[in-house]
């Protein structure tokens, strides 16, 4: 599950801000569970950390995937396509609020307030991105993790 | 009864990223057209201070640089990422910060700066330091 995360990342690096790790750490919770995608996001984390070293970044990446899994949790009754797109939607839209957390800690309110307004337009670009790919792919990979769940007595 | 919840998610979720947009237009840093003096300083490694003044119409700090790139002796080399232009070598002196945190820190007029170059915007009088920095 880490590796389909971390490969799926850095196929999609030449489109910042469109990404499949929102997408199936939204399929993950509902398919497998919180602890095993809590788990799979942790693993993520260190092998990022592990690529990349160590920064600012790392902080906030350690709580903000917590923060989708809380959204999915919380709404895991619905079955709709459209409504988990609108939730990855919503992440897509926030994430640069959650990352500059870790500024505001740093520099205040005034440092995270202009990080996060110069960002909205990746914001934006996510939201957009992460609804449309969530709103495509959820019936079809849903179904199929379904399976191999099944299958693999998971 | 649940389509138009779905509906209202949908609609809010419009909403949120149209005010978003706006919140963007308002506070944003707004580049200023017409023609600018400027003076880049480089800090490098060593302490050694090389200074350039550019007369230019460039909107943002990197159109300067690029500019400085082709009339002075200046160079500079970096990546493209979801934040923005990350400079890591300037006149040829690397900051690896994976290796020893070192890192180009920009300042604008002797403050810290609060966006990458690519997004700096460009005011006449304005001084620019490029300081080679350890975390």
């Amino acid at each position: 599950m880490t590796a389909v995360l971390e490969v799926s990342k850095h196929m999609l690096d030449a489109l910042p801000n469109i990404e499949l790790v929102s997408f199936l750490i939204i399929v993950y919770t509902m398919c497998f569970g919180v602890r095993k995608t809590l788990a799979t996001i942790y693993l993520y984390v260190l092998a990022e950390c592990m690529l990349f070293g160590f920064g600012l970044w790392s902080v906030s990446y350690l709580y903000v995937w917590d923060v989708l899994v809380l959204l999915v949790v919380l709404f895991k009754k619905s079955e709709s396509a459209l409504f988990f797109a609108c939730i990855s939607g919503a992440f897509g839209l926030m994430f640069g609020a959650l990352c500059a957390i870790v500024t505001l800690v740093i520099g205040g309110w005034s440092m995270a307030f202009t990080w996060w307004v110069a960002g909205i337009p990746y914001d934006l670009v996510h939201c957009f991105g992460n609804f449309f790919i969530c709103l495509l792919l959820y019936t079809p990979v849903r179904r199929g993790l379904d399976q191999i769940r099944r299958l693999s007595h998971l | 009864m649940k389509n138009k919840k779905i509906i209202t998610v949908v609609v809010g979720l419009l909403v949120a990223a149209l005010a978003m947009f706006g919140v963007w237009r308002t506070f944003a840093p707004k580049a200023a057209g017409g023609y600018k003096q400027v003076v880049v300083h480089v800090i490098d490694d060593a302490g050694a201070d090389t200074s350039y003044a550019e007369k230019t119409d460039a909107e943002y700090l990197s159109e300067v640089m690029d500019e400085l790139a082709e009339k002075f002796d200046f160079s500079y080399e970096g990546a493209t990422s979801e934040y923005g232009l990350f400079i890591d070598t300037i006149n040829g002196v690397k900051a690896d910060y994976d290796k020893d945190g070192a890192y180009w820190a920009i300042y604008v007029n002797d403050e810290y700066g609060q966006y990458g170059a690519d997004s700096q915007p460009v005011a006449d009088g304005d001084v620019y330091k490029f300081v080679y920095e350890k975390y």
